[in-house]
């Protein structure tokens, strides 16, 4: 049974390491394009994003979910009721053919949207944090912006956003296990098919051991990353 | 003929007229020295010269080539605009020393990056490399930093950290160095080695402008001394007619208050 289970459980976790790494795959270059939008200089784009940011970050990403799975099924079945009540018109045309999404997609979509964001503050933070100086001191040099962007200021960037990225990144992973709400077969998911098929609870519980051991391995890789960037202070 | 001429610069932050017309040259090898009250424009004007900050009126001609004029910035491309640049060394109050890097790639990075637009550059890369590399190895043993070359900032005090960056400004081979308050951020017991410093490169023959609190120093180095008063020029003359005979009553009140403060 014990090996029934771990094999099981692993199946689940290899789909809760598709999300991971998907979501990490999409954010991180995502993230660093809405940080640059809450950087510009150009009002319209600056606020427009800030308040995008600011409703993904301050709603749980659990309604996020739900939404972007049950929303546009619901919105295909309220425009197919108008058109059927007699309304016509291409958008409603339009909004009626939409319909319920892939379970692994919507997963996908909430949580590629939800880090992005939420990476994205850690990147203008750590691109604000650099000094002023350091960025004069490469003009004076007659250096370009790009070659100050590349060769001044984004490893002491780097440096500055491995502690809140590693904390938010092993966050993601436990994060995953919402993507069982939707019914997508995580291990949290699989471990729970146990208690209705064998009235097994343990499973449940075991399912902590690959947890700890995911997290604590990302935790050596971030210490490790630390420590080759700690030759230098900024 | 001059080396740098200054001709009415006026610099606005919001509300506030932080240089009112002001007007001087150089000729080439001299050395000014810029005093004057906190607040009353001197680091402003240093960074009009340098392009830190952009002034609302004037010109700046440097060697004959008008290099800024308010009315017209528009005409100078980007790579123009970096060769123009690099005819000015900056030095600052806080050093601004790139971290991730040693004190010898400090010195050597922004000489590598322009030699990159070589023509030649491809087909000499080796000994342009190696030229660059003796070149910062020979500016940092000028300043007593032989034994540092591969040292990081972090691991550097500030005297040795400003060291480096008089050098890292040397490299590009300036055509006049502008040093802001090139000690003020250091312990008093170690001024004296980046004085000593700036005094090697100005025996050189360097033009250099120095804003300074240092007295002493100032009038020691310097060939002129500039004083400046809420965004004016309030006086200017030799080392000895500033700190002996000023004429302007403000100059005499700022001279005074610093005798005073070295006898307590
Ligand atoms: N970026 C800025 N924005 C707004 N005001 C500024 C800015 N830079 C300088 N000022 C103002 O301009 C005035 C002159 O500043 P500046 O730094 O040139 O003086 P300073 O003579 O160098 O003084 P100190 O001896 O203290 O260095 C000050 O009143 C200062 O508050
Ligand atoms: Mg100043």
């Amino acid at each position: 049974m014990f090996v029934e289970v771990s094999l099981k459980l692993l199946e689940g976790f290899g789909v809760t390491l598709k999300i991971f790494l998907l979501t990490l795959a999409f954010s991180l270059p995502l993230g660093l394009i809405i940080s640059f939008g809450s950087m510009t200089r150009f009002a319209p784009v600056k606020w427009l994003t800030k308040g995008f940011v600011w409703i993904i970050r301050g709603t749980p990403l659990m309604l996020q979910l739900i939404v972007i799975f049950y929303g546009p099924g619901l919105v295909g079945t309220w425009a197919e009721a108008q058109i059927n009540a007699g309304a016509s018109g291409a958008l409603i045309e339009w909004l009626a053919t939409w319909h319920v999404m892939d379970r692994f997609f919507s997963v996908m979509v909430a949580f590629v949207i939800n880090y992005s964001c939420y990476f994205s503050e850690i990147f203008r933070g750590g691109i604000e944090s650099i000094s002023r100086g350091q960025y004069e001191a490469g003009q004076v040099l007659g250096m370009t912006k790009t070659q100050v962007f590349f060769k001044v200021v984004l490893l002491q960037v780097i440096k500055r956003i491995v502690p809140p990225m590693s904390n938010e990144i092993i966050t993601l992973v436990k994060d995953t296990s919402l993507a069982r709400i939707v019914m997508v077969y995580e291990v949290i998911y699989a471990a729970q098919k146990f208690i209705k098929s064998d009235g097994l609870l343990w499973p449940l519980f075991y399912t902590a051991v690959y947890y700890l051991i995911f997290c604590g391995a990302l935790t050596l890789l971030f210490g490790w990353i630390e420590r080759k960037m700690s030759y230098f202070k900024s | 003929m001059s080396i740098l001429q200054v001709n009415g610069i006026y610099k606005k932050f919001g509300k506030t007229d932080v240089l009112r017309g002001i007007d001087f040259s150089m000729e080439e090898g001299e050395v000014l020295s810029i005093i004057g009250s906190s607040g009353s424009g001197k680091t402003t004007l240093l960074r009009s010269i340098s392009f830190l900050e952009t002034a609302d009126r004037g010109t700046i001609t440097l060697d004959g080539e008008v290099v800024f004029d308010a009315q017209n910035t528009l005409k100078k491309s980007k790579s123009e605009q970096r060769k123009i640049q690099s005819k000015f060394g900056f030095v600052f109050q806080s050093f601004n020393l790139f971290p991730q890097y040693t004190a010898l790639e400090n010195v050597m990075l922004a000489p590598r990056l322009a030699a990159k637009e070589l023509n030649d550059y491809h087909k000499h890369k080796k000994e342009i490399l190696h030229e660059i590399e003796q070149e910062a190895k020979a500016l940092l043993d000028r300043a007593g930093l032989s034994d540092k070359y591969n040292n990081y900032p972090c691991e550097l005090s500030g005297g040795q950290q400003q060291r480096v960056a008089i050098c890292r400004a040397l490299a590009l081979k300036p055509k006049i160095m502008l040093f802001d308050e090139p000690t003020s951020a250091l312990d008093p017991e170690i001024t004296n080695e980046v004085l000593k410093v700036i005094k090697s490169v100005a025996d050189l023959g360097m033009t250099m402008i120095i804003v300074t609190h240092e007295m002493n120093f100032a009038r020691n180095i310097s060939d002129r001394i500039i004083f400046m008063e809420n965004g004016v020029i309030a006086e200017e003359g030799s080392p000895e007619q500033i700190f002996c005979h000023p004429q302007n009553p403000r100059t005499k009140e700022f001279i005074t208050s610093f005798s005073q403060n070295v006898e307590e």
